[in-house]
Protein backbone atom coordinates (compact mmCIF):
# COMPACT_ATOMS: atom_id res chain seq x y z
CA UNK A 1 0.00 0.00 0.00
CA UNK A 2 2.97 2.18 0.03
CA UNK A 3 2.77 3.43 -3.36
CA UNK A 4 -0.04 5.46 -2.69
CA UNK A 5 2.64 7.71 -0.86
CA UNK A 6 3.28 8.29 -4.59
CA UNK A 7 0.22 10.01 -5.14
CA UNK A 8 0.66 14.24 -4.41
CA UNK A 9 -2.70 14.37 -3.24
CA UNK A 10 -1.88 12.03 -1.10
CA UNK A 11 1.36 13.62 0.44
CA UNK A 12 -1.32 16.81 0.55
CA UNK A 13 -3.65 14.69 3.06
CA UNK A 14 -1.04 13.63 4.86
CA UNK A 15 0.32 16.98 5.91
CA UNK A 16 -2.79 18.74 6.11
CA UNK A 17 -4.19 15.58 9.06
CA UNK A 18 -0.86 16.73 10.58
CA UNK A 19 -0.89 20.59 11.20
CA UNK A 20 -4.79 19.94 11.94
CA UNK A 21 -3.60 17.75 14.57
CA UNK A 22 -1.38 20.04 15.67
CA UNK A 23 -3.51 22.85 16.05
CA UNK A 24 -6.61 20.96 17.43
CA UNK A 25 -3.74 19.18 20.21
CA UNK A 26 -2.81 22.52 21.36
CA UNK A 27 -6.55 24.46 20.89
CA UNK A 28 -8.66 21.05 21.91
CA UNK A 29 -6.75 21.39 24.84
CA UNK A 30 -8.13 24.78 26.09
CA UNK A 31 -11.35 23.43 24.90
CA UNK A 32 -11.48 21.00 27.08
CA UNK A 33 -10.38 21.89 30.33
CA UNK A 34 -11.88 25.22 29.83
CA UNK A 35 -15.24 23.43 29.10
CA UNK A 36 -15.68 25.15 25.95
CA UNK A 37 -16.96 21.94 23.80
CA UNK A 38 -20.62 23.35 23.17
CA UNK A 39 -18.92 27.13 22.62
CA UNK A 40 -16.55 25.54 20.19
CA UNK A 41 -19.61 23.74 18.48
CA UNK A 42 -21.48 27.14 17.95
CA UNK A 43 -18.32 28.50 16.86
CA UNK A 44 -18.34 25.66 14.34
CA UNK A 45 -21.98 25.50 12.93
CA UNK A 46 -21.67 29.13 12.55
CA UNK A 47 -18.79 28.91 10.25
CA UNK A 48 -21.80 27.14 7.79
CA UNK A 49 -23.21 31.03 7.46
CA UNK A 50 -19.59 32.09 6.40
CA UNK A 51 -19.17 29.14 3.87
CA UNK A 52 -22.78 30.37 2.06
CA UNK A 53 -21.79 33.68 2.40
CA UNK A 54 -18.49 32.97 0.01
CA UNK A 55 -20.37 30.89 -2.64
CA UNK A 56 -22.61 34.08 -3.07
CA UNK A 57 -20.26 36.54 -3.16
CA UNK A 58 -17.68 34.01 -5.27
CA UNK A 59 -15.10 34.22 -3.15
CA UNK A 60 -13.27 31.10 -1.55
CA UNK A 61 -15.68 29.67 0.76
CA UNK A 62 -12.89 29.41 3.35
CA UNK A 63 -11.85 32.89 3.43
CA UNK A 64 -15.83 33.57 4.23
CA UNK A 65 -15.71 31.03 7.10
CA UNK A 66 -12.61 32.38 8.42
CA UNK A 67 -14.40 36.14 8.65
CA UNK A 68 -17.28 34.31 9.81
CA UNK A 69 -16.02 32.20 12.74
CA UNK A 70 -13.83 34.93 13.60
CA UNK A 71 -17.17 37.35 14.12
CA UNK A 72 -18.75 35.12 15.96
CA UNK A 73 -16.46 34.45 18.35
CA UNK A 74 -15.59 37.76 19.27
CA UNK A 75 -19.21 38.17 19.36
CA UNK A 76 -20.11 35.20 21.99
CA UNK A 77 -17.30 35.66 23.86
CA UNK A 78 -18.62 39.59 24.59
CA UNK A 79 -22.01 37.81 25.32
CA UNK A 80 -20.58 35.28 27.69
CA UNK A 81 -18.39 38.45 29.62
CA UNK A 82 -20.52 40.81 29.97
CA UNK A 83 -24.18 38.47 30.03
CA UNK A 84 -23.21 35.75 31.66
CA UNK A 85 -26.71 34.43 31.66
CA UNK A 86 -28.17 31.93 29.28
CA UNK A 87 -25.28 31.25 27.68
CA UNK A 88 -26.42 27.86 26.21
CA UNK A 89 -29.37 28.69 24.69
CA UNK A 90 -26.95 31.57 22.84
CA UNK A 91 -24.81 28.92 21.47
CA UNK A 92 -27.83 26.79 20.35
CA UNK A 93 -29.35 30.07 18.73
CA UNK A 94 -25.79 30.71 17.44
CA UNK A 95 -25.48 27.41 16.27
CA UNK A 96 -28.56 26.81 14.24
CA UNK A 97 -28.33 30.56 12.57
CA UNK A 98 -25.37 30.09 11.38
CA UNK A 99 -26.69 26.65 9.34
CA UNK A 100 -29.63 28.59 8.25
CA UNK A 101 -27.75 31.81 6.50
CA UNK A 102 -25.42 29.65 4.89
CA UNK A 103 -28.20 27.45 3.53
CA UNK A 104 -30.24 30.57 2.54
CA UNK A 105 -26.93 31.84 0.99
CA UNK A 106 -26.61 28.67 -1.14
CA UNK A 107 -30.18 28.63 -2.29
CA UNK A 108 -29.64 32.77 -3.24
CA UNK A 109 -26.54 32.22 -5.50
CA UNK A 110 -27.41 31.10 -8.79
CA UNK A 111 -26.20 27.22 -10.45
CA UNK A 112 -25.08 24.74 -8.26
CA UNK A 113 -22.41 24.75 -5.39
CA UNK A 114 -19.40 22.99 -6.38
CA UNK A 115 -17.76 20.84 -3.47
CA UNK A 116 -21.11 21.76 -0.93
CA UNK A 117 -20.80 18.21 0.65
CA UNK A 118 -16.64 18.21 1.35
CA UNK A 119 -17.08 21.48 3.40
CA UNK A 120 -19.97 19.55 5.55
CA UNK A 121 -18.20 16.31 5.87
CA UNK A 122 -14.75 16.95 4.61
CA UNK A 123 -12.52 15.24 2.14
CA UNK A 124 -8.89 15.39 3.26
CA UNK A 125 -7.89 13.85 0.63
CA UNK A 126 -9.23 16.98 -1.65
CA UNK A 127 -7.07 19.74 0.16
CA UNK A 128 -5.79 21.71 -2.55
CA UNK A 129 -2.09 23.24 -2.35
CA UNK A 130 -2.77 26.71 -1.48
CA UNK A 131 -5.38 25.52 1.69
CA UNK A 132 -1.78 23.71 2.87
CA UNK A 133 -0.37 27.15 3.03
CA UNK A 134 -3.18 28.54 4.68
CA UNK A 135 -3.09 25.86 7.37
CA UNK A 136 0.95 26.37 7.56
CA UNK A 137 0.88 30.17 8.44
CA UNK A 138 -2.06 28.88 10.86
CA UNK A 139 -0.43 26.57 12.65
CA UNK A 140 2.43 28.66 12.78
CA UNK A 141 0.43 31.83 14.53
CA UNK A 142 -1.65 29.37 16.88
CA UNK A 143 2.05 27.71 18.05
CA UNK A 144 3.38 31.46 18.47
CA UNK A 145 0.80 33.15 19.97
CA UNK A 146 0.26 29.75 22.65
CA UNK A 147 4.63 29.98 23.65
CA UNK A 148 4.40 33.85 24.05
CA UNK A 149 1.55 33.94 26.27
CA UNK A 150 1.08 30.52 27.79
CA UNK A 151 0.96 31.34 31.66
CA UNK A 152 -1.76 34.22 30.99
CA UNK A 153 -3.81 31.42 29.25
CA UNK A 154 -3.27 28.81 31.86
CA UNK A 155 -4.08 31.60 34.44
CA UNK A 156 -7.22 32.52 32.83
CA UNK A 157 -8.66 29.27 31.90
CA UNK A 158 -7.74 28.10 35.40
CA UNK A 159 -9.48 30.56 37.69
CA UNK A 160 -10.80 33.61 35.90
CA UNK A 161 -11.26 35.37 38.97
CA UNK A 162 -7.93 35.39 40.85
CA UNK A 163 -6.90 36.33 37.28
CA UNK A 164 -8.57 39.36 36.99
CA UNK A 165 -7.01 40.19 40.50
CA UNK A 166 -4.15 39.90 39.71
CA UNK A 167 -4.71 42.51 36.70
CA UNK A 168 -4.31 40.38 33.93
CA UNK A 169 -5.92 41.65 30.51
CA UNK A 170 -8.99 38.56 31.41
CA UNK A 171 -10.88 39.87 28.83
CA UNK A 172 -8.58 40.38 26.14
CA UNK A 173 -6.79 37.11 26.68
CA UNK A 174 -10.42 35.40 26.45
CA UNK A 175 -11.33 36.44 23.41
CA UNK A 176 -8.06 36.10 21.86
CA UNK A 177 -8.92 32.16 23.39
CA UNK A 178 -11.90 31.94 21.32
CA UNK A 179 -10.37 33.78 18.08
CA UNK A 180 -7.98 30.64 18.56
CA UNK A 181 -10.56 28.45 18.32
CA UNK A 182 -12.33 30.20 15.52
CA UNK A 183 -9.23 30.17 13.11
CA UNK A 184 -8.67 25.81 14.52
CA UNK A 185 -12.20 25.31 13.25
CA UNK A 186 -11.82 26.79 10.08
CA UNK A 187 -8.50 25.04 9.75
CA UNK A 188 -10.49 21.89 10.17
CA UNK A 189 -13.35 22.01 8.00
CA UNK A 190 -11.35 20.46 4.91
CA UNK A 191 -10.44 17.84 6.82
CA UNK A 192 -13.63 16.50 8.37
CA UNK A 193 -16.13 19.17 7.77
CA UNK A 194 -18.29 21.33 10.09
CA UNK A 195 -20.73 18.63 11.23
CA UNK A 196 -17.14 16.63 13.09
CA UNK A 197 -14.75 19.26 13.89
CA UNK A 198 -15.84 19.40 17.08
CA UNK A 199 -14.97 15.68 17.64
CA UNK A 200 -11.49 15.65 16.48
CA UNK A 201 -11.13 19.10 18.27
CA UNK A 202 -11.66 17.49 21.44
CA UNK A 203 -11.42 13.48 21.62
CA UNK A 204 -7.81 13.57 21.27
CA UNK A 205 -7.31 16.49 24.15
CA UNK A 206 -9.90 14.68 26.48
CA UNK A 207 -8.04 11.31 25.68
CA UNK A 208 -4.75 13.17 26.75
CA UNK A 209 -5.94 14.34 30.00
CA UNK A 210 -6.66 10.76 30.73
CA UNK A 211 -2.88 10.19 31.38
CA UNK A 212 -1.23 13.84 32.08
CA UNK A 213 -0.79 16.11 34.99
CA UNK A 214 -0.03 19.67 32.91
CA UNK A 215 -1.04 21.27 30.31
CA UNK A 216 1.96 21.50 28.42
CA UNK A 217 2.10 17.64 28.32
CA UNK A 218 -2.02 17.33 27.92
CA UNK A 219 -1.46 19.97 24.53
CA UNK A 220 1.76 17.57 23.35
CA UNK A 221 0.33 13.95 23.86
CA UNK A 222 -3.42 15.53 22.52
CA UNK A 223 -1.06 16.24 19.33
CA UNK A 224 0.62 13.08 19.17
CA UNK A 225 -2.70 11.18 19.29
CA UNK A 226 -4.30 13.41 16.86
CA UNK A 227 -1.57 12.75 13.97
CA UNK A 228 -2.37 8.93 15.01
CA UNK A 229 -5.84 8.96 14.36
CA UNK A 230 -5.95 11.25 11.10
CA UNK A 231 -3.14 9.03 9.41
CA UNK A 232 -5.00 5.93 10.68
CA UNK A 233 -8.61 7.38 9.30
CA UNK A 234 -6.69 8.51 6.27
CA UNK A 235 -4.96 4.88 5.31
CA UNK A 236 -8.34 3.12 6.52
CA UNK A 237 -10.70 5.30 4.77
CA UNK A 238 -8.42 4.55 1.24
CA UNK A 239 -8.25 0.57 2.05
CA UNK A 240 -11.70 0.56 2.82
CA UNK A 241 -12.84 3.44 0.14
CA UNK A 242 -15.43 5.01 2.70
CA UNK A 243 -15.41 8.57 3.28
CA UNK A 244 -11.87 10.04 5.32
CA UNK A 245 -13.60 12.56 7.06
CA UNK A 246 -15.68 10.25 9.14
CA UNK A 247 -13.30 7.39 9.34
CA UNK A 248 -11.12 10.05 11.40
CA UNK A 249 -13.78 10.67 13.67
CA UNK A 250 -14.85 7.06 14.19
CA UNK A 251 -11.27 5.81 14.94
CA UNK A 252 -11.06 8.97 17.48
CA UNK A 253 -14.37 7.56 18.90
CA UNK A 254 -12.98 3.94 19.43
CA UNK A 255 -9.86 5.25 20.64
CA UNK A 256 -11.42 7.62 23.56
CA UNK A 257 -14.18 4.87 24.68
CA UNK A 258 -11.26 2.60 24.77
CA UNK A 259 -8.98 4.89 26.85
CA UNK A 260 -12.14 5.63 29.35
CA UNK A 261 -13.22 1.65 29.53
CA UNK A 262 -9.14 1.17 30.41
CA UNK A 263 -8.78 3.80 32.72
CA UNK A 264 -11.81 2.52 34.64
CA UNK A 265 -11.23 -0.68 34.37
CA UNK A 266 -7.61 0.50 36.36
CA UNK A 267 -8.70 2.47 38.58
CA UNK A 268 -11.52 -0.38 39.81
CA UNK A 269 -8.48 -2.68 41.16
CA UNK B 1 -2.76 56.94 62.12
CA UNK B 2 -1.34 55.28 59.33
CA UNK B 3 -3.57 54.98 55.35
CA UNK B 4 -6.03 51.99 55.89
CA UNK B 5 -5.21 49.05 53.95
CA UNK B 6 -9.00 48.81 52.99
CA UNK B 7 -11.03 51.44 52.96
CA UNK B 8 -14.58 50.96 51.60
CA UNK B 9 -16.95 53.85 51.73
CA UNK B 10 -20.68 54.57 50.76
CA UNK B 11 -20.67 51.45 48.66
CA UNK B 12 -24.25 50.18 47.03
CA UNK B 13 -24.75 47.57 44.76
CA UNK B 14 -27.69 46.12 42.55
CA UNK B 15 -27.86 43.53 41.44
CA UNK B 16 -30.55 42.57 38.60
CA UNK B 17 -32.96 44.61 40.28
CA UNK B 18 -32.28 43.79 44.35
CA UNK B 19 -30.03 45.82 46.69
CA UNK B 20 -27.42 43.73 47.68
CA UNK B 21 -25.36 45.98 49.35
CA UNK B 22 -26.26 49.32 50.99
CA UNK B 23 -24.25 52.13 52.73
CA UNK B 24 -21.43 49.78 53.54
CA UNK B 25 -18.50 51.28 55.12
CA UNK B 26 -15.51 49.63 56.39
CA UNK B 27 -11.80 50.14 57.32
CA UNK B 28 -9.22 47.33 57.30
CA UNK B 29 -6.25 48.72 59.17
CA UNK B 30 -2.85 47.43 58.40
CA UNK B 31 -3.20 45.20 62.26
CA UNK B 32 -6.34 44.01 61.85
CA UNK B 33 -7.81 40.59 61.88
CA UNK B 34 -11.47 41.07 60.75
CA UNK B 35 -14.26 38.62 60.88
CA UNK B 36 -17.26 39.62 58.76
CA UNK B 37 -20.44 37.56 59.61
CA UNK B 38 -23.83 37.34 57.95
CA UNK B 39 -26.63 35.30 56.45
CA UNK B 40 -26.31 33.74 53.34
CA UNK B 41 -27.33 35.84 50.83
CA UNK B 42 -26.09 38.56 52.96
CA UNK B 43 -23.88 39.89 50.71
CA UNK B 44 -20.59 39.04 52.12
CA UNK B 45 -18.95 37.36 48.81
CA UNK B 46 -20.39 40.48 47.05
CA UNK B 47 -18.31 43.16 49.61
CA UNK B 48 -15.16 40.50 48.84
CA UNK B 49 -16.21 41.16 45.09
CA UNK B 50 -16.45 44.60 45.49
CA UNK B 51 -13.05 44.49 47.20
CA UNK B 52 -10.98 42.45 44.63
CA UNK B 53 -12.70 44.68 41.97
CA UNK B 54 -14.04 41.76 39.90
CA UNK B 55 -17.77 43.93 40.54
CA UNK B 56 -18.45 47.66 40.28
CA UNK B 57 -20.21 49.19 42.95
CA UNK B 58 -23.03 50.82 41.25
CA UNK B 59 -22.07 53.87 43.58
CA UNK B 60 -19.47 54.24 46.22
CA UNK B 61 -16.08 54.01 46.35
CA UNK B 62 -13.18 51.24 47.36
CA UNK B 63 -9.61 52.24 47.92
CA UNK B 64 -6.72 50.10 48.42
CA UNK B 65 -3.85 51.32 50.32
CA UNK B 66 -5.23 55.13 49.55
CA UNK B 67 -5.57 54.00 45.67
CA UNK B 68 -8.35 53.44 43.86
CA UNK B 69 -6.66 52.21 40.33
CA UNK B 70 -6.81 47.95 39.51
CA UNK B 71 -2.79 48.15 40.00
CA UNK B 72 -3.57 48.34 43.63
CA UNK B 73 -5.06 44.92 43.79
CA UNK B 74 -1.80 43.45 43.65
CA UNK B 75 -0.95 44.46 47.19
CA UNK B 76 -4.55 42.08 47.90
CA UNK B 77 -4.49 38.13 48.49
CA UNK B 78 -7.58 36.28 47.54
CA UNK B 79 -8.52 32.57 48.62
CA UNK B 80 -12.09 32.07 47.31
CA UNK B 81 -14.81 30.44 48.42
CA UNK B 82 -13.90 26.58 47.80
CA UNK B 83 -14.95 25.27 44.87
CA UNK B 84 -15.54 28.25 42.72
CA UNK B 85 -12.99 26.61 39.95
CA UNK B 86 -12.30 23.70 38.86
CA UNK B 87 -9.92 21.07 40.40
CA UNK B 88 -10.19 18.53 37.71
CA UNK B 89 -7.67 21.26 35.96
CA UNK B 90 -4.52 19.45 34.76
CA UNK B 91 -1.91 21.69 36.91
CA UNK B 92 0.24 20.95 39.39
CA UNK B 93 0.10 22.27 43.07
CA UNK B 94 3.67 24.19 42.00
CA UNK B 95 2.20 26.12 38.80
CA UNK B 96 -0.58 26.77 40.54
CA UNK B 97 1.12 28.77 43.43
CA UNK B 98 3.72 30.40 41.25
CA UNK B 99 0.68 31.57 39.35
CA UNK B 100 0.15 34.00 41.85
CA UNK B 101 2.93 35.92 41.16
CA UNK B 102 2.11 36.55 37.61
CA UNK B 103 0.44 40.06 39.06
CA UNK B 104 3.94 41.19 40.05
CA UNK B 105 5.60 40.53 36.51
CA UNK B 106 4.94 43.53 33.76
CA UNK B 107 7.54 42.91 31.36
CA UNK B 108 6.37 41.03 28.04
CA UNK B 109 6.29 38.14 27.62
CA UNK B 110 6.01 37.22 31.44
CA UNK B 111 8.44 34.77 32.48
CA UNK B 112 9.45 33.68 35.85
CA UNK B 113 12.60 34.83 37.57
CA UNK B 114 14.57 33.48 40.02
CA UNK B 115 12.58 35.74 43.03
CA UNK B 116 9.09 34.34 41.45
CA UNK B 117 10.54 30.61 42.53
CA UNK B 118 11.93 31.35 45.40
CA UNK B 119 8.77 32.71 46.38
CA UNK B 120 6.67 29.84 45.70
CA UNK B 121 9.41 27.56 47.13
CA UNK B 122 8.67 29.53 50.66
CA UNK B 123 4.94 29.88 49.91
CA UNK B 124 4.67 26.02 49.87
CA UNK B 125 7.34 24.99 52.57
CA UNK B 126 5.30 27.30 54.70
CA UNK B 127 2.13 25.94 53.62
CA UNK B 128 3.48 22.32 54.40
CA UNK B 129 2.91 21.42 50.83
CA UNK B 130 6.20 21.60 49.64
CA UNK B 131 6.42 17.78 49.27
CA UNK B 132 3.43 17.79 47.14
CA UNK B 133 4.36 20.51 44.92
CA UNK B 134 4.31 18.29 41.50
CA UNK B 135 1.48 16.63 42.24
CA UNK B 136 -1.84 17.52 40.51
CA UNK B 137 -4.28 19.50 42.39
CA UNK B 138 -7.13 16.92 41.99
CA UNK B 139 -4.90 14.28 43.75
CA UNK B 140 -4.88 16.76 47.28
CA UNK B 141 -7.18 15.81 49.62
CA UNK B 142 -9.80 18.80 50.75
CA UNK B 143 -7.41 20.45 53.59
CA UNK B 144 -3.76 20.37 50.89
CA UNK B 145 -5.95 21.90 48.15
CA UNK B 146 -6.72 24.76 51.24
CA UNK B 147 -3.30 25.09 52.01
CA UNK B 148 -2.43 25.62 48.24
CA UNK B 149 -4.68 27.95 47.24
CA UNK B 150 -3.86 29.94 50.54
CA UNK B 151 0.28 29.70 48.83
CA UNK B 152 -0.83 30.89 45.58
CA UNK B 153 -2.79 34.10 47.57
CA UNK B 154 1.12 34.49 49.76
CA UNK B 155 3.52 34.66 46.83
CA UNK B 156 2.72 37.83 45.52
CA UNK B 157 3.34 39.11 48.96
CA UNK B 158 0.37 40.72 49.98
CA UNK B 159 -0.60 43.34 52.49
CA UNK B 160 -4.28 41.66 53.34
CA UNK B 161 -5.37 38.34 52.78
CA UNK B 162 -8.86 38.06 52.30
CA UNK B 163 -10.74 34.55 53.13
CA UNK B 164 -14.09 33.69 51.59
CA UNK B 165 -16.00 31.33 53.97
CA UNK B 166 -12.90 29.25 53.91
CA UNK B 167 -13.59 26.28 56.27
CA UNK B 168 -17.19 25.25 54.65
CA UNK B 169 -15.77 22.36 53.38
CA UNK B 170 -13.57 21.28 55.68
CA UNK B 171 -13.59 18.74 58.59
CA UNK B 172 -13.07 20.16 61.97
CA UNK B 173 -9.33 19.15 63.09
CA UNK B 174 -8.69 20.52 59.13
CA UNK B 175 -9.92 23.65 60.06
CA UNK B 176 -8.14 24.10 63.90
CA UNK B 177 -5.01 23.45 61.60
CA UNK B 178 -6.48 26.29 59.13
CA UNK B 179 -6.82 28.52 61.88
CA UNK B 180 -3.07 28.52 63.25
CA UNK B 181 -1.74 29.56 60.16
CA UNK B 182 -3.54 32.53 60.07
CA UNK B 183 -2.43 33.05 63.28
CA UNK B 184 1.02 33.10 62.04
CA UNK B 185 0.44 35.16 58.74
CA UNK B 186 -1.33 37.77 60.19
CA UNK B 187 1.97 38.91 62.05
CA UNK B 188 2.55 40.11 58.31
CA UNK B 189 -0.57 41.03 56.96
CA UNK B 190 -4.08 42.35 57.25
CA UNK B 191 -6.51 39.65 57.12
CA UNK B 192 -10.14 39.65 56.46
CA UNK B 193 -12.56 36.44 57.24
CA UNK B 194 -16.19 36.41 55.31
CA UNK B 195 -18.36 33.50 56.90
CA UNK B 196 -21.85 32.66 57.59
CA UNK B 197 -20.86 30.06 60.71
CA UNK B 198 -20.57 32.12 63.71
CA UNK B 199 -19.30 29.35 65.49
CA UNK B 200 -15.79 29.02 63.99
CA UNK B 201 -14.52 32.30 63.80
CA UNK B 202 -11.28 32.29 65.72
CA UNK B 203 -9.79 33.42 68.79
CA UNK B 204 -7.76 35.93 67.85
CA UNK B 205 -9.92 38.37 65.68
CA UNK B 206 -9.24 41.93 66.63
CA UNK B 207 -12.86 43.19 64.74
CA UNK B 208 -15.53 42.04 64.10
CA UNK B 209 -18.55 43.06 61.53
CA UNK B 210 -22.18 41.84 60.69
CA UNK B 211 -23.43 41.81 56.91
CA UNK B 212 -27.04 41.75 55.89
CA UNK B 213 -26.78 43.83 53.22
CA UNK B 214 -25.99 46.51 55.47
CA UNK B 215 -22.58 46.68 57.65
CA UNK B 216 -23.10 46.56 61.13
CA UNK B 217 -19.36 47.09 63.00
CA UNK B 218 -18.61 47.32 66.16
CA UNK B 219 -15.11 48.41 67.57
CA UNK B 220 -13.78 45.57 69.57
CA UNK B 221 -13.83 41.68 68.93
CA UNK B 222 -17.18 40.55 70.27
CA UNK B 223 -19.93 39.96 68.93
CA UNK B 224 -23.14 41.74 70.14
CA UNK B 225 -26.37 40.28 70.74
CA UNK B 226 -27.45 43.71 68.87
CA UNK B 227 -25.32 43.11 66.04
CA UNK B 228 -26.93 39.62 65.85
CA UNK B 229 -30.21 40.76 65.82
CA UNK B 230 -29.54 43.66 63.33
CA UNK B 231 -27.96 41.54 61.27
CA UNK B 232 -29.81 38.35 61.16
CA UNK B 233 -33.31 40.30 62.27
CA UNK B 234 -34.15 37.93 64.80
CA UNK B 235 -33.01 37.07 68.13
CA UNK B 236 -30.17 35.06 68.31
CA UNK B 237 -29.31 33.22 70.87
CA UNK B 238 -26.03 33.14 71.54
CA UNK B 239 -24.89 30.17 73.70
CA UNK B 240 -27.18 28.22 71.61
CA UNK B 241 -25.65 28.95 68.87
CA UNK B 242 -22.27 27.85 70.17
CA UNK B 243 -20.46 31.12 70.21
CA UNK B 244 -17.48 30.18 71.29
CA UNK B 245 -17.03 31.66 75.00
CA UNK B 246 -13.58 33.29 73.83
CA UNK B 247 -15.54 35.20 71.22
CA UNK B 248 -16.09 37.82 74.13
CA UNK B 249 -13.69 40.29 75.35
CA UNK B 250 -12.83 38.58 78.67
CA UNK B 251 -10.66 36.06 77.09
CA UNK B 252 -9.70 38.78 74.15
CA UNK B 253 -7.23 39.57 76.82
CA UNK B 254 -5.35 35.96 76.35
CA UNK B 255 -3.36 37.88 73.44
Amino acid sequence: MFEILGFEFFRNALIAGVLASVACGIIGTYVVVRRMVSVSGGISHAAFGGIGLGYYLGIDPLLGATAFTVATALGMGTLQLRARQQMDTIIGAVWAAGMAIGILFVYLTPGFAPDLFSYLFGNILLVPRGDILLMGVLVVIIVAVVALLYRELQAVTFDPDYATVMNLPVERLSLLLLVLIALTVVMLIRVVGIILVIALLTLPAAISRLYTTRIRSMMLLAVILGIAFTIAGILLSYLLDVPSGATIILVSTVAYAGALVTERLRQGD
Amino acid sequence: MTVPVIEVEDVRVRLRGHTVLEDVNLAVHQDDFYAIIGPNGGGKTTLLKVILGLLQPSCGTVRILGGTGAAARKELGYVPQFRTFDFEYPITVREMVISGRLGHITRFPRRYGAEDHARTEEALRMMGIADLADRQIRDLSGGEQQRAIIARALVGDPKVLLLDEPTVYVDAPTAAQFYSILDRLRERMAIVLVTHDIGVIPEHVTRVACLNRRLYTHDTNEITPDMLEAAYHCPVDLIAHGVPHRVFSEHAEEE
